[in-house]
Parts: structure tokens; sequence; C-alpha cells
């Protein structure tokens, strides 16, 4: 019984045990409790009262990086921040996922200008993002759907996303 | 403890013409000091007798000197006080760490942004930026600015 | 072979660190602590993992442009600091305002207010271990972003105030909706009290915790709620009336032995006189044009400028050089937490590490707004 689908991932692939596993990951997604600015509020939001993260399971923040599997960058990353995120990143154990909330996070926001000396402009440039939701802060809403995105994605056992400079394409970053 | 007795004790220790009374309602505060170097800890003794409290700290980069303000409140109406002194680049400012805690952080702050250094300060150290930044960014020469300016644009009168 | 005995336990000091991601220290704060087993000798806040240079971009920005900023920066109560930048500008430039602008912003600030004080609420009782009082706060707190959501567009980053007046107009559904709200608040302060204020865990975890006199506000320039708890009635509102304040009634609460607990009865009486604050603005609320006429360019006159309004957290004060073109030379921000939180340097030093959380919690700060 040869498998056809060799992509990078483990060593030994079992195709059908996977998209379960998959399907379980995508449907308790544990998000670490990480705010950063602004955006962190309305991430709190989403998951209190109106909005309950919970519904789609993805509610169980935790405060430490070795219970979690999803990263959500909420809010602007200074530079004495960014080697904080990459510890964090990688203190998290596999399968892992990160989202970039706010425009900060996507690509430094309001805070990118001209001579701007301050923030990494772009979770991208730090860790592989999989899922941007876009705002200055995004609504609750826009949140719930981005982690509705990334179920969906981990359920198709789509491919990760990789860092910016490694995309094809991608805009030499400064 | 009053106002009163801060303008009172800043009459015994500078000249007149370095205090002048301005317009709250024009300017924020009712009163601006022009101190020199070495008046700075004297002033906020001052103010630390009258009850005054070291509200905000921090510096003007212009094309001759820095501008080192104090600004000094009192728990009344229209009581700030802004104290303004020049420091030449390159020099150091005596600290007032000794007379307000609060002073120790401002002045971490302004050596941070501006690269001022402050004599006798126990802990200078960057507040803001990582510690290995070399560079303080609120300086004219960094970055984008729009026009250098020197002191007396501003403030009308030449630097002491 | 000699039996290897464990070595006598030596006292010693050690150093702990807390943060920059931690569940408590709401945003990326670093607390280094130096411990004698569970007491901290030393703390030292370590600030700045929110730097995101607001004063640096002022000087490449025009004054219109950097007005966004100003909400990002106490992003809790942003109506607040804009209302603070717009005000600072105005009367350098010397604007006028129309009145019925001026108390549509006044009833914005309240509510941004309470929100602010709500949120703070939640949190710190999750801090302390209570999870419902924070669903509960939630709950109170979206209908306050729903009200302004409506007239402003944002939940969070208002930039409602313009130079000259606001944005928008407000409508008689934003009046009712903020009417309603006000009976409903009014109705949620039983349950808060019962919930929280009467409760046996909660009292003892801030009852004598923490505490910050008269003098060390003084000694490290506290406003705003940390120096209210500590006896002192000074509010910017009442000492440098701004806006409408003369013409409105309220109080300023204060406490008396300036512990976590004073600090937290402090904010809810502020919930309180906020409500009184919104009441009495509705009613009086003039008819009439809600922009003054503003310059297309602000271009303030050359000089120093400072003027300070009372947020959610403290006296925040803008300081602004202008060269008199259209862009600041120099503007600072004077934020209320970075004095509140250095305060904590003095007051940490001696309590237990599991305090940490109350006391930091009780003294309310928000990071980016310390690190600008
Ligand atoms: S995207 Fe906007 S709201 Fe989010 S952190 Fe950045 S500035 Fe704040």
């Amino acid at each position: 019984m040869a498998d056809k689908k060799v992509a990078p991932g483990p060593i030994v692939h079992v195709a059908v045990l996977e998209d379960i596993l998959n399907l379980f990951r995508a449907n308790s997604l544990w998000p670490m409790t990480f705010g950063l600015a602004c955006c962190a509020i309305e991430m709190m939001a989403a998951g209190a009262s109106r909005f309950d993260l919970d519904r789609f399971g993805a509610g169980v923040f935790r405060g430490s990086p070795r219970q979690s599997d999803v990263m959500i960058v909420a809010g602007t990353i200074s530079r004495k921040m960014a080697p904080t995120i990459v510890t964090l990143w990688e203190q998290m154990p596999a399968p892992k996922w990160c989202v970039a909330m706010g425009n900060c996070a996507i690509s430094g926001g309001p805070f990118e200008y001209d001579g701007q000396y301050a923030i990494v402009p772009g979770a991208d440039l730090i860790v592989p993002v999989d899922v941007y939701v876009p705002g200055c802060p995004p609504r609750p809403e826009g949140l719930i759907q981005g982690l509705l995105l990334l179920q969906d994605k981990i359920t198709k056992g789509e491919k990760r996303n990789v860092l910016r400079r490694f995309q094809r394409g991608a805009r030499s970053a400064a | 403890m009053s106002f009163d007795d801060f303008k009172e004790g800043l009459g015994a220790l500078l000249e007149p013409s370095a205090v002048r009374p301005t317009d709250f309602g024009k300017r924020g505060y009712s009163l601006q000091v022009t101190a020199k170097r070495d008046q700075v800890e004297p002033i906020a003794r001052v103010a630390r007798e009258a009850d005054l409290f070291l509200e905000a700290m921090t510096a003007v980069d212009f094309a001759d000197a820095f501008q080192v303000i104090y600004l000094y409140n009192a728990f009344g109406a229209g009581s700030r006080v802004r104290v303004r002194v020049a420091v030449k680049k390159g020099e150091s400012l005596p600290t007032v760490s000794t007379v307000y805690d609060a002073a120790l952080w401002h002045e971490r702050e302004v050596f941070d942004l501006f690269g001022i250094p402050f004599d006798n300060h126990p802990d200078l150290r960057r507040l803001l930026l990582p510690e290995d930044a070399d560079f303080h960014p609120l300086r004219k020469d960094f970055g984008k600015v729009h026009g250098v300016r020197s002191t007396d644009e501003i403030y009308g009168e030449p630097t002491a | 072979m000699a039996s290897q005995l464990p070595e006598p336990i030596v006292e010693q000091t050690y150093y702990l660190n807390m943060g920059p991601q931690h569940p408590s220290t709401h945003g990326v704060l670093r607390l280094f602590l130096k411990l004698d087993g569970e007491y901290i000798i030393e703390a030292d806040p370590i600030v700045g993992y929110g730097h995101r240079g607001h004063e640096k971009m002022a000087e490449s920005h025009l004054y219109e442009q950097f007005l966004p900023n100003t909400s990002r920066m106490d992003y809790l109560s942003g109506l607040l600091f804009n209302h603070g930048y717009v005000a600072a500008v105005e009367k350098m430039t010397g604007i006028e305002v129309p009145p019925r602008a001026e108390y549509i912003r006044i009833v914005c600030a309240e509510l941004n207010r309470i929100s602010s004080h709500l949120l703070w609420f939640g949190t710190y009782i999750m801090d302390l271990g209570g999870f419902t009082p924070f669903l509960y706060a939630f709950d109170d707190r979206e209908i306050i972003l729903d009200i302004l959501d409506r007239i402003t567009g944002s939940r969070l980053t208002y930039s409602y105030c313009r130079f000259g007046g606001v944005a928008k107009d407000v409508d008689d559904e934003f009046i009712r909706a903020t009417r309603e709200f006000i009976g409903r608040l009014r109705s949620r302060w039983e349950d808060y009290h019962n919930l929280v204020t009467k409760n046996v865990i909660f009292i003892h975890r801030t009852k004598g915790v923490g505490v910050i006199n008269r003098e060390t506000a003084i000694r490290f320039g506290c406003t705003g709620p940390v120096l209210r708890g500590a006896g002192v009635a000074y509010d910017i509102r009442r000492a440098e009336p701004y806006s409408v304040y003369p013409e409105l009634e309220f109080e300023i609460p204060t406490g008396a032995a300036g512990d976590a607990f004073d600090r937290y009865m402090v904010r809810f009486q502020e919930m309180e006189q906020s409500l009184r604050i919104i009441e009495q603005a509705l009613e009086r609320l003039p008819e009439g044009p809600i922009r003054g006429r503003a310059p297309r360019k602000v271009r303030p006159p050359k000089g120093d400028f400072y003027f300070a309004v009372e947020s959610a957290r403290g006296a925040v004060g803008f300081y602004i050089v202008s060269d008199g073109t259209g862009y600041p030379y120099r503007l600072k921000v004077r934020s209320p937490s970075l004095s509140n939180l250095q305060v904590l340097t003095e007051t940490l030093s001696g309590t237990l590490v599991a305090d940490t959380i109350s006391i930091l919690g009780s003294v309310d700060i928000v990071v980016p707004e310390i690190d600008r």
C-alpha cells in the first residue's frame, strides 16, 4: 500500500490517522494568552461573554507556551520584544500555528513609517504565520473568522506557511 | 506648604529675571523658570518642601543645545511650573533623583531617548529601548525630522 | 559507601523573572524580582517591550496625522487621550469648540472611562482567581462599546474628536441607549458588591496590601486612583477644569489607607460619578453645530504648551513644542502609568510574591502607554 502523498512531515505517515488527528487538533485549539498591545483587548473580548471563543473550542487561553498550540500575535512587536516572541514560539510543542492579529502584526500597521526605529514590521519576519487577521484592531468577529480559517486549514492538512523571507516573491525584508 | 511658599523659595534662589509668571490658560503652566545647571537640584528641594510633585520631565533637542524641561505641579488650581535648563551637547546634568524618586525613571528616559547623562544617578540604564541599542532616537539628527531650530527661535530668548 | 546526607538548606536570595509574557502583567511588562524565600527584597520593573516610538513619529507627522496615534497609546481609555491631545492643540491654536461638541465629548469620554474601569475590574478579579466577574464586566462593557461603536465607528481605538469639534453628531438612539445603560449599570452595582466587594477572599487579598501613602505618591508623582486612594482629592477635572466640567456636579472619591482595597473602591465610586456626569451632560446637551471653524491645516504659534486631562489612570499631559509649522517640533506625552508603575519599586519590596499580582493589578497600568 504505497502512500502517494509523500509530503514533508512526520517520518511515519499514516494518512487516515493524520486526518483524524488533524480534525481533533482543529477543534481544540488552545491559544496562548499573549497580548502585546491594543489588539490583545479585542482578543480578550473574543474570549469573554458575548463572543465566547469556547464555541469553537478555542477558548482555553493558556498562560504557558508549553501548553498551547496556537500563538495569536496580538499587537505591535517592538524590537525589544521580538527575541522573546521567537523564544516563546520555539517553546511551543509542535504541531503549532500562528495567527497574526491586527495590522501591526501583519506589516507594522500605523507604526511603519519613514525613519521608524522601534518595531518589527510584521510577525512573519520572525515566526511563520498561518492566518492574517487585518484590522486596527480587528473586531472579535474577525478574530473568530481567522480561527475558523485556521481550523479549515488544519483539517484540510494544508501546507504550513513559512517566514516571509522564504516566501516566493517576497519583498526583501528590511 | 503651598505654591506661594514655592515662589518665595525660588525668589531666594534665583535672580528675579529667571522667574516669570505666564498665563495659565494660554500656556498650561503658570510659572516659567529658566535655571542654570547647578540650580536644578536646589529648585527640586524647594519644590519638595512646598509639597509639589514632579509631574513630568523631558528634553527638547535644538541646534545649539538640549533644553531639559521639568514640570512641577501642586495639588491646587493652576499651579504648574515649567523649569527649563540648557544642556550643551555632550554635557551632563546633576540628578534630582536624590529629591524625587520619580526622577529615577524620568532621567533614565531622557538618557535613553536623548543621550543626556545625569551625574550621580544610581542606576542610569536605558528605560525604553533595548539595552544594546546604540542610538538616541529623539535627537534631531536621527530619522526623519522637519528642520532643526535654535532655542531662541522657540523660547524667544538666547541660551544662558 | 558513606551515605550522602542532603546539604542543609542554606538561606539565600535568588532572582525570579516574571514576564514579559505573563498572564497577569497585562501586556508586556517584565518584573525582575529579588527574593528571599517568599518575600520580595527588590523589584525592578523593566518596561519598553511595547515601545513604538510615538513621540518620534509625531515629529514627522502633521498634527492631524498624529490624531489616531493618541488612542493607541492608552487603548483602554483612548477617547480620553484623544480628547486631551485635541484640546491641547485647540488651546494652542485658539480654535473654538461649540458647546454641543464639548458635551458630546464629555459623554463619550466618561463612557470610555467606565469601560476602562470595567475592564480593569474584570481582569483584576480574574488575576486574583475569580473568573465570573470578568464575564459580568465584559457583558456591561460590550454595551458601552456598542454605544460608542455606533457613533465613532470603532470599538477600541477611537479617533472621534476633531480639531474644533467631533466627527459625527449623536442622535436620539445614542441618547436613549446611554440612558438605558445608566439604569442597567446602576442595577448591577449590587451584584458586583455581593460577588466581589463582600467576598472574604477578596478582602483578605486586598486590605492592607500594597499601601501607597500620600508621601510616597508625591515622591513618585502618582496621579489618578492611586493618588486618590491615598486620600488626596486631586483630579484634573476639578483642579484645572477643562471642557464643560466646571458646569457639572460630581464628587472626587478618595480612600484613606491607600491600599489595594481603597484603590478598588475609588474606581468603583468613580464609575458611579461618571454615570452622574453623563446623566447631567445628556440633560444639558445643547443644540447647535458640532464643528467649529478650524483651519484645514493646524499651525499653532511658536512656543511650548502643556495641557492635561484626567484619564482613567491619572493625569495625562501633552507637552507640545511648536515651531510654527504644521509639524510638532517635540511632543511629549506625560503618561500616568509610568509614575504609577514606578512606585512599585518601593511598594513591592517586603511583600509576598503572591501579593505582587494583587498590587500590580490594583495600580492598573497599560503598558503601551508607559512605553509610548
Ligand atoms: S493593529 Fe492597531 S489596534 Fe492592533 S496593536 Fe496595532 S495599533 Fe493597536
